[in-house]
């Protein structure tokens, strides 16, 4: 082939990406290069960015403990959450990929589909009717006789565990399903064959073929459940330890943006790092399978 | 195909679900949906609170959704935002998509086009209010529009590319052979053969945008509440059963357009 010819070819092949490649680097990445030069800025007493640069945000995100603890208690929050959506996740995706019940499995693709396309609004009033003091939940909890009086169930750790997962699980599950659907019968087959029973059979055979599609799910997962604040927010209130809240607050209610934009990259490192660790994780076991 | 009992049994015990199985996916799919449950039931509270279980049954919040001023002006912008969202996701998409998966694999580009979704939204809300401060854009229409359009793109491209993946590199090569030009191949073979990965692209952006706020709240203001900020706020303060009624209405929405998806495209494969 002639290297004009082989030029034309490549142009032709990279220009249908030019329009999109153009969008996203003025409104995505511009803005966060914008937003990282924020976040160097001194800020004045009224925390308005003057020239020149510093890493006072930065320590500031670091030292106070309003913005250290809410890293901490979030990164505890989103591995919990992580491990919780995982272990969840494989029923449903079992029945989603692989039921012998055609009503099942629509059944199952309406509940886990439906939320993804519902907004996250609509969802956290959802838990705003059941957690109430006069809701279901402590209607239960009071009518069995398990507390007296009704419980503050709408903020907490635990309540933001649950809203969370409940938020991102559709997520995990999809992303499970579609690698739960790939796995071969006849290994089935051949492992029951040879007696091995169902939970022998998962431990040995479906957790390892599996384990790539769980981990692309935790990394989803994590990484959503990192910067999440709207949900636990309308349930809980904004006076919450999360990090992503306390980026809103900050930039929305204080209005220091500098201190918002630093404390929104460290957040984004640590997860990140975690990011890269679970993929490198996923890469490792995919050499080992396939050797 | 046929199948005895017998075997179908024994095939169920060695790879598909058994009794266990489906009863811990069943508590995982009421958990799930319950929520939901609990806001459709709270929106024909006769009481002027959204409770769960409602305490009788009245269409009177729906009433007042459709009446009231506030939420006709929501309604109507949201709308407007998703009509112009749409397009704009739709050509951006195609064109992604396709560059993506023709040729060689491009795992950077993709993850690069995909790197909105692991940035928090908060962040993105956060330098896209940074970023358009001054333009004249923030509180408008446009601004809206941008930000729906970057948010819902990822998931787009996704859809699409389901579409792109399946197309038969043949059939381009033919269109070549006799003589037609690229711009020509792309309009007459290959965007014909995409189309169902495009409707679906479309109108999974539409539904998305429809839903937005986490970077919504950023870049919008008073001027343009669209009805999810506008739900938003009234959850905050006060669980006002008419933001339960029209939450009911979105959710409907949703799931119609989903079960009509679902026709064109396996959308577990879009997230």
């Amino acid at each position: 082939m002639k290297p004009a010819t082989r030029a034309r070819r490549r142009l032709l092949e990279y220009l249908p990406l030019a329009p999109g490649g153009l969008f996203l680097i003025a409104l995505f990445v511009v803005p966060l290069v914008s937003l990282f030069v924020l976040s160097l800025r001194p800020i004045d007493a009224y925390y308005e960015p003057l020239p020149g640069f510093s890493p006072d945000n930065y320590r500031t995100v670091f030292t106070t403990a309003y913005f250290s603890g809410a890293l901490g208690y979030t990164l505890r929050m989103a591995l919990i959450v992580t491990v919780v959506c995982a272990v969840l996740a494989f029923p449903v995706a079992w029945v989603l990929s692989r039921s012998t019940s055609k009503v099942f499995r629509m059944i199952a693709t309406i509940v886990v589909v439906s939320p993804l396309l519902t907004s996250v609004v609509v969802r956290s009033f959802g838990w705003r009717a059941l957690l109430a003091a006069d809701g279901l939940v402590n209607g239960l909890l009071t009518g069995i006789g398990v507390v007296e009086r009704p419980l503050n169930l709408l903020s907490g750790p635990v309540t933001v565990v649950v809203v969370v997962v409940h938020v991102l699980l559709p997520f995990a599950v999809v992303t499970l399903a579609t690698s739960l659907g790939r796995i071969d019968d006849s290994l089935l087959r051949a492992s029951a064959s040879m007696g091995a029973r169902p939970v022998r059979t998962f431990g040995r055979v479906v957790l390892p073929l599996s384990l790539p599609g769980l981990l692309s799910g935790a990394i989803i997962v994590f990484s959503l459940s990192m910067g999440i604040y709207v949900t636990p927010m309308l349930v809980g209130g904004a006076n919450q330890p999360l990090a992503g809240l306390r980026v809103y607050d900050l930039a929305m209610r204080v209005f220091n943006r500098p201190g918002a934009a630093a404390l929104s990259f460290v957040l984004f490192a640590i997860s990140l790092l975690v990011i890269l660790v679970l993929s490198a994780l996923g890469r490792a076991w995919d050499r080992r399978l396939h050797d | 195909m046929t199948e005895t009992r017998a075997a179908r049994r024994r095939r169920i015990r060695a790879y598909g679900d058994g009794p266990g199985v489906r009863a811990a996916a069943l508590v995982v799919l009421i958990f799930l949906a319950l929520p939901l449950v609990a806001l459709v039931g709270s929106s024909f509270n006769p009481t002027p609170l959204a409770q769960f279980p409602p305490s009788g049954f009245s269409l009177r919040w729906y009433a007042a959704v459709l009446t009231s001023p506030d939420w006709l002006v929501s309604i109507q912008l949201s709308v407007l935002v998703a009509v112009l969202t749409i397009p704009s996701v739709v050509i951006l998409a195609t064109l992604t998509a396709y560059g993506l998966h023709r040729g060689r694999p491009k795992p950077l580009l993709t993850s690069f086009f995909m790197s909105p979704l692991i940035v928090s939204e908060v962040m993105v809300g956060l330098g896209l209010l940074t970023y358009l401060q001054g333009t004249g854009v923030l509180n408008t229409v446009t601004g809206l529009w941008l930000a729906h359009t970057l948010v819902t793109l990822p998931f787009a491209i996704r859809t699409v590319s389901i579409s792109v993946q399946a197309l038969d590199p043949m059939l381009e090569r033919a269109g070549q052979s006799l003589g037609a030009g690229p711009l020509r191949v792309f309009f007459t073979v290959t965007l014909p053969q995409l189309r169902p990965g495009i409707i679906a692209g479309g109108i999974f952006a539409g539904v998305l945008s429809l839903g937005e706020v986490a970077v919504s709240t950023f870049v919008s203001g008073p001027n343009t509440t669209t009805v999810p900020l506008r739900i938003m706020s009234a959850v905050q303060f006060e669980l006002d059963p008419s933001a339960a009624a029209v939450s009911t209405l979105l959710m409907v929405l949703s799931v119609v357009v989903m079960v009509v998806l679902s026709k064109w495209v396996d959308l577990s494969k879009a997230f």
